[in-house]
């Protein structure tokens, strides 16, 4: 379950304001709360309930996923390169799994 | 993988099998289905208008500035490849604040609600949903100066995908 988030970036040395386009992909049951066990037991729910990114304290973008999404939550996004620092990626579920993820962005001077 | 796993993982392997057999057979299917999970399509998709009509707030949206691609026929229902991208062009005065999906027919139609900040410079996502049946899927984005942009896309469906 916490194994380490598949991570792609377009660049790690963008140029100032290049976009820099992100793809990450968790494992994550997304147990949806509707299905049954075969004793038709509900099985709790357990789905991803918060993505966020932040380049430094900066919040690029957050994500609240519902029941609707795919299990391994595979989120990507896009964010312009105005500044050098550390991409945080933070991932919460229902059952109080954390985990996190860093890349090091690095502006190349104009 | 150690050898003495082998027959756990055989057993269960079978049991999916057996498993995914039933829910094919015409006769069974319905009932398998009723066992397997409580989830219910939606019957309109007045739910939908109602989650749209709430990010709205009464401003109408436009029909264009932003792209919605979906496969046509989704190959896999558990796993539907969707992108959203906000076309009308972002400036540093001007953003998207936020963007929601919107699978109409799903039990719980709000697939997802994403924020961008000023600093984000882009508005752009992609992500995998599960589709209960074919339905039309909605995005709705909002711009920092409050106006509100629309696109829809239908997804044909064989199976649902929401007993994964």
């Amino acid at each position: 379950m916490s194994r380490p988030p598949r991570i792609w970036m377009s660049s790690a040395t963008p140029a100032q304001g290049e976009v820099v386009r992100v793809r990450a992909q968790m494992q994550h049951v997304m147990e949806s709360g509707f299905r049954l066990d075969w004793n038709g037991a509900p099985l709790e729910r357990n789905l991803l309930t918060r993505f966020e990114a932040r380049l430094n304290e900066t919040l690029l973008i957050e994500w609240e996923p519902g029941p609707s999404i795919s299990q391994n939550p595979y989120v990507e996004f896009a964010f312009a390169a105005r500044e050098s620092g550390t991409l945080r990626m933070l991932w919460l579920d229902d059952q109080g799994m954390r985990l996190e993820a860093e890349r090091e962005i690095l502006v190349a001077p104009a | 993988m150690t050898s003495s796993s082998e027959p756990d993982r055989r057993r269960i392997l079978l049991g999916a099998a057996g498993a995914a057999l039933g829910a094919a057979l015409p006769l069974s299917g319905a009932r398998a289905q009723e066992l397997a999970t409580t989830a219910e399509a939606q019957p309109d998709s007045a739910e939908a208008d109602r989650i749209a009509a709430e990010f709205l707030g009464g401003v109408a949206p436009q029909a264009s500035g932003l792209k919605l691609e979906a496969p046509e026929t989704a190959d896999n229902p558990a796993a539907v490849p969707l992108h959203v991208v906000v076309t009308e062009p972002l400036a540093e005065d001007l953003w998207c604040e936020e963007l929601i999906v919107i699978a109409e027919r799903n039990p719980l139609p709000l697939a997802c609600r994403y924020r961008f900040s000023a600093a984000t410079g882009a508005a752009e996502v992609a992500l995998r949903v599960r589709l209960i049946q074919s339905m039309e899927i909605r995005a709705l984005a909002r711009l920092s100066d409050g106006r509100v942009l629309e696109a829809r896309a239908a997804v044909e469906s064989g199976v649902g995908g929401c007993g994964m």
